[in-house]
């Protein structure tokens, strides 16, 4: 029988798995640093129900495999049941099993492509009905019909792509290209995808480059010579952190679909921004991966108050239902998907490197991962 | 009689414990359908160590209760109609009692689909690991067949509002766009999912004829 033989016996112990090095760290260090604000802010005042949160944090190294050796670390060596971590699908995908067969919970703050659900899994990232039927939508009805696609070669990518090659083609419109470069790619490998754009004269870019990849895709369309203002870049994923990463003269003009950004206002939001910058420096901005994991732990601690017990089938039906008013408005979890109903908003980047909300909804979008609903009907939402 | 572990623990403990499987263990509520002989009480005692509820069931009832979490109970012929379930569907962990020199048909344990076995004479030992394997292989099983479930559901979903969808393109001439939409908002009003506004679409379409 397991034992505890942590001497902090009083503490509530979580796992927290974001990786600090390689090729991902870039965004996942803010989301490690949004966990650890929303942990210090519930210690701060009081813990949860007198106990304090106490984060126990590895480094996967942005290697899907080690997520899932340390996911297994921290279920089985650590006896931790509630794991706050992953932003890549690869790494989601690699830690599932391990949650699934022993009953953990995974609590997951990126946007994917959706078509999941797992009863381990809390999902409070946007799912393609809550970013991508807009982003298709504003990109034809603004700069037109022809659309190219670039991407990171690994599951996101391609199944957004083949999401948003739907969208596009139901509206009227079409791929005019696809091309993938490698996860971990160099500055080079996006030499022949910028030839290939310059070939095919898209009327917008929709890109799922993720990582350091991302900063190279953004530089090398700068370096080419291409005008953001008649064929920008379109991301899900790109934020003001990787905004920051390639130059601010470099990303103005770009167009990004999320549930936050960091220049929404609001005073929930002005606090948080301020609470952040506070601990990680002035320059450092927030932004929608940060959020959620922010968001996320204090939906957990909620629900943790009410149940003061950690066991997954016990919290997990708190959680379920919970409302939560965090930076981008008030948000819930759905009860019949594990996801969060989020917020909808496309931003262009200024030139101060923020994201100027160009379109958002009128009230959360309830999650619907395997569009069943197809998403279309969000004009009436939006204003 | 009702037995109950004497100080068992609530939902709370600390964070370590409540994440371990003896606070699992202590959460259970175990139904021991054996003879209350010797052997009988040491397994209610082993088990009453997890701090479990442990509720004792003899002579057996016509219909054992499905209430249970775990199940203890001797692997005879009879037992399949005694359960409140068919296989596949069990509604409690089952552990099936063997004696220690079995001679009867093996194929019990397929067609009771029994989740762990545990032989007589019992040891301390044994009574907790078949525990321990037949909650934690049944709690897996539950939580697939749970996932699986909504997968059926939302693929049988995604048919109904594709079908909801013909109808509302031929007989209201609207454009595929336009029928997601009318029926997006009629949900949204109504807040209901969507694919209960696609079945009241099609029930009344069959209705008009």
């Amino acid at each position: 029988m397991a034992r505890t033989s942590d001497r902090r016996d009083d503490a509530w112990r979580v796992g927290v798995l974001f990786s600090h090095s390689g090729f991902m760290a870039i965004i996942e260090e803010t989301q490690l640093r949004g966990t650890l604000l929303a942990i210090d802010e519930i210690n701060a005042a009081g813990g949860v129900n007198g106990r304090e949160l106490v984060p126990v944090i590895y480094d996967p190294g942005s290697e899907p495999v080690v997520f899932g050796q340390l996911a297994k670390r921290l279920m089985v060596d650590d006896a931790i049941s509630t794991i706050f971590g992953c932003y890549t699908s690869s790494s989601r995908k690699a830690v599932i099993p391990v949650v699934e067969r022993l009953n953990g919970l995974l609590w997951y703050p990126t946007l994917y492509e959706g078509f999941e659900f797992s009863p381990n899994v809390i999902y409070t990232g946007a799912a393609p009905n809550q970013n991508s039927v807009v982003l298709s939508r504003y990109l034809m009805e603004n700069f037109g019909p022809r659309i190219f696609f670039v991407g990171s070669d690994y599951i996101y990518p391609r199944e957004s792509n083949r999401i948003m090659a739907e969208l596009v083609r139901r509206q009227g419109g079409d791929v005019v290209g696809e091309v993938y470069v490698p996860l971990r790619a160099q500055r080079s490998d996006f030499r022949s995808a910028m030839r290939l754009i310059k070939a095919a004269r898209p009327d917008a870019i929709f890109s799922t480059v993720v990582g350091d990849g991302t900063v190279y895709l953004y530089q090398s369309y700068f370096d080419a010579g291409f005008d953001s203002a008649n064929m920008p870049i379109a991301s899900l994923t790109t934020t003001e952190a990787e905004i920051r990463a390639m130059g601010f003269d470099v990303g103005k003009g770009h167009i990004t679909a999320a549930s936050y950004f960091q220049n929404i206002g609001g005073s929930c939001n002005e606090r948080f921004v301020s609470r952040y910058q506070k601990r990680y420096g002035a320059d450092e901005p927030t932004n929608a991966c940060v959020e959620a994991a922010y968001f996320q732990v204090h939906v957990f601690a909620k629900a943790l108050e009410s149940t003061n017990s950690m066991a997954t089938d016990v919290l997990r039906t708190m959680v379920l239902g919970t409302e939560y008013e965090a930076p981008q408005g008030a948000i819930s979890i759905n009860e019949t998907s594990n996801h969060a109903d989020l917020w909808t908003r496309i931003g262009r980047v200024n030139r101060c490197g923020q994201f100027d909300v160009v379109l958002q909804s009128q009230d959360v979008v309830p999650a619907d991962p395997y569009m069943v609903g197809a998403g279309w009907g969000l004009a009436a939402g939006l204003t | 009689m009702v037995l109950s572990g004497s100080d068992r623990r609530t939902a709370g403990g600390t964070g370590g414990e409540a994440s371990s499987l003896r606070g699992e263990l202590a959460r259970l509520d175990i139904l021991v359908a054996v003879p209350g002989d010797e052997s009988g009480i040491f397994l209610i005692r082993e088990l009453q160590r997890t701090r479990a509820t442990v509720r004792h069931l003899w002579p057996l009832p016509e219909t054992l209760p499905e209430s249970a979490d775990v199940i203890f109970s001797d692997l005879t012929d009879g037992l399949s109609a005694r359960l409140a379930w068919v296989p596949g569907c069990a509604k409690s962990a089952l552990v099936g009692i063997l004696p220690a020199q079995f001679e009867g048909d093996l194929d019990l344990l397929r067609t009771l689909a029994v989740d762990a076995v545990l032989h007589r004479p019992f040891t301390a030992r044994a009574v907790l690991t078949s525990l321990v394997m037949a909650w934690t292989r049944f709690g897996y099983e539950r939580r697939l067949r749970q996932r699986i479930a909504k997968l059926d559901e939302t693929l049988r979903s995604v048919r109904i509002v594709e079908r909801a969808k013909a109808i509302l393109i031929t007989g209201r001439k609207l454009s595929e766009d336009d029928a997601y939409r009318f029926m997006q908002r009629q949900a949204m009003d109504r807040r209901v999912p969507i694919a209960a506004i696609a079945t009241a679409i099609i029930d009344s379409q069959r209705m008009l004829g």
